[in-house]
């Protein structure tokens, strides 16, 4: 059979050789009808692909729905997102598939290098493999795949990148790649060394379905932290609470955030071993579980739900609380105050008040406003910041109705003064 | 305790019942003058906490003794001998407490007491004081119209205030 480089394809034998590998490891329609086969070059990232179809009970054995981004490093998860074999898609798609519905553009990577057994890592199109995998026995038809050959890591990453761009790939699995592409995994090994994850646990690829943190939250907890020690470094001690501080939020999608990458670039694998860092993250921990527990054993004082259970994890409260963490890191008197649980009360079940910092509203606020730790606008997190520093002022004290009030109104006449005074 | 937003509504509120009232309709019209002025003195008090809540030195002691309705006292015992510093409460009149907050904030070129919005506002007060000061002699003429225009007032007010401290409008 004929094996063709199309004319803006820069020719390469290795690649001519992996492919003519690839043709005689698996059969296809092409091997069959002896059509000739053209490989292609994508314009933007060089690699090399070609187009065929395979027959489903084929496709079936050797495909491999854990693809990985790091294929050499045993500890990189799948990358791809959860199959959601109860969506009414699905479910559609697999009664085509049944029926002998033929899809096309299945994008896989042929790859012997890890389940050697299932060479087709796929890429784009899980969903319709799976589909196309249950039903064979019913109906099996030939389906369209591009086949990419010999793809380095970020080359892997950007055909991960476009292949789900239509599919309403959620932004944390599109973190989840970008940060194993450029970091590798030490941000997952953070996690995991605190307790942010399992052992063997990845971050979750869909956070607002999950109760885990996610790439974006522990990026943010990690800039917000060197953030707030910068901070510090050049504040004096009788000066900490005339500041209005702003904590940050790490962006999320397609693109690496900025400010993330320029810490990483400076730290890199030392947030494993920076002491500070990993007390104030435990610390942490310690209140998301306490905060969680309080509110799942008290659903007569407070609604049960994920957001009150989860309110250490809401961006807003994360980033004000890791801010002031890396601030108060020359001040250990105010840090210890902070890493210390708001107290509950007969009154206040849960340490964050979860109930009434959602009920919480300043004069300033407009009327659709949903209350303290809600959202992730700067507004919210400059306030979550003042309360959590105003808490390190006293060794004990719950955040109660009149503390947030405070702590609010102080954000505010700060911000206030400042422009009068402008 | 209401928010300013709230007490703008109630005002409103007893303005439509005197408009629905055949009768007697200073019952329902003497309310919502009130809830007009408490509304701007809710948002003032509440914006001189804002100030009051920062570190105590971004104040002058006599800009504190403002802000918290304080009477400043000169010490002439203890360790504080010598020395200024608040005591107990003095009650301040919110006229005074809007004069300040723009003259502290507002940055304004021009004077604002002859324009036609204080003069509104100085309206809205001396009634506010006929009804919680009455005397034998004093005549209360409240129409719903008159009660509708202390209610703009009392919204003009606190959209004059929130622009100039703030810097932005606010939201009813």
């Amino acid at each position: 059979m004929r094996i063709l480089f199309e004319k803006s394809a820069k020719k390469s034998a290795d690649i001519e050789k992996l492919v003519s590998g690839f043709f005689e490891n698996v059969p296809t329609l092409e091997s069959e009808l002896n059509i000739p086969v053209i490989i292609f070059q994508d314009g933007v990232n060089n690699s090399y692909y070609i187009k065929c179809q395979i027959l489903g009970s084929v496709a079936s054995k050797i495909i491999d729905l854990n693809a990985k981004i790091n294929s050499k490093d045993p500890e990189s998860f799948r990358a791809n997102r959860e199959l959601m074999l109860k969506h009414t898609t699905y479910l559609k798609m697999k009664l085509d598939a049944s029926k002998g519905r033929e899809f096309n553009d299945i994008i896989v990577e042929y790859n012997h290098g890890y389940n050697t057994d299932r060479p087709l890592k796929i890429w784009g199109g899980q969903h319709r493999v799976y589909a196309i995998s249950e039903t064979v026995n019913l109906a099996d038809h030939y389906h369209g795949f591009k086949v990419y050959f010999d793809l380095d890591q970020n080359q892997r990453t950007e055909v991960a990148l476009i292949s789900n761009t239509n599919m309403g790939v959620s932004d944390d699995t599109f973190d989840r790649m970008l940060e194993e592409t450029t970091f590798g995994n030490t941000l997952r090994k953070w996690c995991q060394k605190i307790g942010f994850l399992d052992t063997k646990e990845d971050f979750p690829d869909v956070g607002s379905r999950s109760e885990k943190i996610t790439v974006k939250i522990a990026r943010s907890f990690i800039v917000n932290y060197y953030f707030g020690l910068n901070k510090g470094k050049v504040i004096k001690g009788e000066d900490l609470d005339k500041n209005i501080y702003e904590p940050y939020v790490t962006e999320t999608g397609v693109s690496i955030d900025v400010k993330y990458a320029e810490i990483m670039n400076e730290v890199g694998n030392k947030i494993l071993s920076d002491k500070g860092l990993i007390e104030a993250s435990e610390k942490f921990l310690e209140l998301h579980k306490t905060q969680y527990e309080k509110v799942k054993e008290n659903p007569k004082k407070i609604p049960n739900r994920k957001a009150y259970r989860n309110k250490a994890l809401i961006i807003s409260v994360l980033c004000g609380w890791s801010y002031v963490a890396g601030l108060l890191q020359n001040h250990r008197a105010r840090l210890l105050n902070h890493y210390k649980i708001p107290k509950t009360t007969s009154k206040i079940p849960d340490p964050l008040n979860a109930e009434e910092m959602s009920n919480f509203k300043h004069d300033s606020d407009p009327p659709t406003y949903r209350g303290l730790g809600t959202r992730q606008s700067p507004k919210d997190m400059q306030r979550l910041a003042q309360v959590f520093l105003a808490k390190s002022l006293t060794d004990s004290c719950a955040l109660d109705k009149r503390f947030l009030q405070k702590a609010v109104s102080t954000v505010v006449g700060l911000t206030a003064l400042k422009k009068g005074y402008a | 305790m209401l928010t300013y937003r709230e007490y703008l509504f109630y005002s409103d509120k007893y303005i439509q019942l005197a408009e629905a009232e055949s009768g007697d309709k200073l019952k329902f019209l003497i309310p919502s003058v009130l809830l007009s002025w408490i509304a701007i003195e809710s948002f003032i008090n509440n914006i001189m906490d804002d100030f009051g809540s920062v570190p105590e030195d971004l104040f002058e002691l006599h800009e504190r003794s403002l802000l918290l309705e304080k009477k400043v006292i000169f010490v002439d015992h203890g360790s504080d001998t010598g020395k200024f510093k608040l005591d107990q409460t003095e009650y301040r009149r919110l006229e005074e407490k809007i004069l300040f907050l723009i003259a502290k904030f507002g940055n304004l070129n021009e004077p604002y007491k002859g324009e036609t919005l204080w003069q509104k506002f100085r309206d809205l007060r001396d009634t506010r004081n006929n009804i919680l000061h009455p005397r034998r002699n004093m005549e209360l003429e409240l129409t719903i119209e008159k009660a509708y225009k202390y209610l703009e007032t009392s919204k003009n007010i606190i959209q004059f205030v929130s622009t100039n401290v703030w810097h932005k409008k606010i939201s009813f």
